[in-house]
């Protein structure tokens, strides 16, 4: 009963990454030449960037509720919460830096290509998109949206990784943590790469067009994780 | 008797200025071997009869690539760790390692790039090896000693679980994002189309079009670190210190549920802060169109 929940559990985590890529604004090559709208790296890169980073939070706050033995709902709880906020912290600081090299290196106004007006700040955007391009830096709502990407990813990276400690159930394991955080990684990077192939390259936010896939890719992070996880376990087990 | 929290806020700033070095270096090694995403433009450029002197190293995304040049000098460091070499002597020699790892790659990855561009007429200058991957290595070097050493400084005063080769796998993939999301974006949208007037947005037609002449003689790697060097690497550096540091910092100060609120609080600034840059920006540059669709800009 258990491993069925824990294999429920990290197909889960593995859906919430794959919906948060979709989520987070990237342009890939175009943004890194100011030509789309969007973070100018690829979508694995970032997300995977930012997941990680969630995951070196959960990490830190698993082990420090969980070494004193006893491992509650709301220790659960606390501890995806806190890689949510390690990974919301690393795309909104990098969304952030990344602004200021697109308006004060670049010279461009952040806007997107996608939308008339910015559906949260209610701006005019068209106007402000340079002749040829597809949009430039990033928008408000493509910034609001990139930090609900975040948020979801590091949820999703650090359930699996909890969940996966939990099998083990000992966190002085240094090798249960660490298979643990690989694995986690490794779950990360397949749901990434699936949501990557659904986007196509290039994605503002939950505004695009392209947003309407993400029911493909819940079934197909779905399979992926579902696999991920019956693997997992079992491997997880004996490490004990 | 020194307060506790001092002391760790001491360990956190450290790890923060580490962090800050190493983002600065990645983004530039990065500059030097035109990895990661404007050297499409490096590759378009041959292939649009531009034939060029900017060395030429992207087979891997940055985050992949970093992942694998920290963990390669953690394992090395914990290796020599384990045989009771002194830390610092361990992780100088560990970040060697990998940097000549990267050095390998670099030559690998840059003689294959350019000899698969033969049918175009790029050619393949051999001073530009000898000239461009010491660079490489020696900022490879700085980014690689320092993720290794603020994931040491993580592991063992900071009690992270993580050991030693996996934090600095983790951080050299968010180092490499980082890199890839921020500074690159200085040389790919500005550095390599100086060519064309700034803030004009660079128009689809001309890429491939990079600037190949540089302020002596023709263009290279290195005439480009220097120019974004002035930029986007500090910028980088800014934004892989905040994380590393921010990061630290909640967990260091506060316990429990407040550091998910002072975490939520950060965020809640920097998209504020984001807000703020963009109306600046839009004064500040105004529409490229007016309301009837003509151009103004």
């Amino acid at each position: 009963m258990i491993d069925i929940m824990t294999i429920i559990l990290i197909t889960l985590g593995g859906i919430l990454i794959g919906v948060g890529v979709h989520f987070i604004p990237v342009g890939g090559a175009p943004a890194a030449m100011a030509q789309a709208t969007g973070v100018g790296t690829g979508t694995v890169q970032l997300a995977a960037g930012a997941g990680l980073t969630g995951l070196i939070s959960a990490g830190f706050m698993y082990n420090h509720l969980a070494i004193s033995g006893t491992f509650t709902g709301l220790d659960y709880l606390m501890v995806v919460a806190s890689g949510a906020v390690g990974s919301m912290i690393m795309i909104t600081v990098t969304m952030f830096v990344g602004q200021l090299v697109y308006v004060y290196g670049v010279g461009v106004p952040p806007v997107s290509a996608k939308v008339k007006k910015d559906p949260i700040t209610g701006d005019v955007q068209d106007l402000y998109v340079s002749r040829g391009t597809e949009g430039h830096g990033v928008p408000t709502v493509s910034f609001v949206s990139g930090t609900i990407g975040g948020l979801l990813g590091g949820l999703g990276g650090s359930m699996i990784y909890v969940q996966l400690m939990q099998i083990v159930g000992d966190p002085s394991n240094s090798g249960a943590v660490a298979l643990a955080g690989i694995f986690a990684t490794g779950v990360f990077y397949v749901n990434s790469v699936l949501a990557s192939y659904n986007i196509g390259g290039t994605i503002e936010g939950f505004h695009d067009p392209k947003f309407k896939r993400v029911p493909k890719a819940i079934v197909s992070c779905l399979i992926a994780s579902l696999l991920c996880a019956i693997i997992a376990v079992p491997i997880m087990g004996g490490v004990v | 008797m020194v307060d506790p929290i001092v002391m760790d806020m001491g360990i956190v700033a450290l790890t923060g200025a580490l962090a800050t070095i190493a983002g600065a270096a990645e983004d530039l090694e990065s500059d030097v071997g035109s990895q990661s995403n404007p050297n499409s433009q490096v590759q378009l450029a041959a292939q649009m009869n531009f034939p060029h002197r900017i060395f030429n190293k992207a087979i891997s995304g940055e985050p992949p690539a970093y992942g694998l040049w920290c963990a390669s000098g953690a394992t090395v460091a914990s290796v020599l760790m384990a045989k009771e070499m002194s830390i610092f002597f361990a992780i100088a020699i560990g970040s060697f390692v990998a940097a000549i790892i990267l050095g390998l790659f670099s030559v690998t990855a840059h003689m294959g790039r350019t000899a698969s561009q033969k049918r175009f007429k790029q050619p393949a200058y051999m001073d530009m090896v000898i000239g461009h991957v010491p660079s490489i290595m020696a900022h490879g070097y700085i980014a690689i000693f320092c993720i290794v050493a603020f994931s040491y400084i993580m592991d063992h005063f900071m009690g992270h679980p993580f050991p030693l080769p996996l934090l600095a796998f983790l951080w050299g993939v968010a180092a490499g994002a980082i890199g890839s999301s921020t500074g690159d974006v200085h040389y790919g949208a500005e550095r390599e189309f100086q060519n064309q007037p700034f803030g004009c947005g660079l128009n689809a037609a001309f890429s491939g079009n990079i600037v190949r002449k540089g302020e002596a003689g023709l263009r290279n790697g290195i005439d480009n670190v220097w120019a974004c060097a002035k930029l986007g690497g500090p910028l980088t550096g800014l934004a892989l210190g905040m994380t590393v540091f921010l990061d630290n910092w909640r967990t260091t100060v506060f316990e429990g549920m407040n550091t998910i609120i002072a975490g939520l609080i950060i965020v809640m600034i920097l998209i504020l802060a984001n807000r703020m840059v963009e109306v600046k920006a839009r004064k500040a540059y105004g529409p490229y169109k007016d309301e009837d669709g003509g151009e103004v800009a």
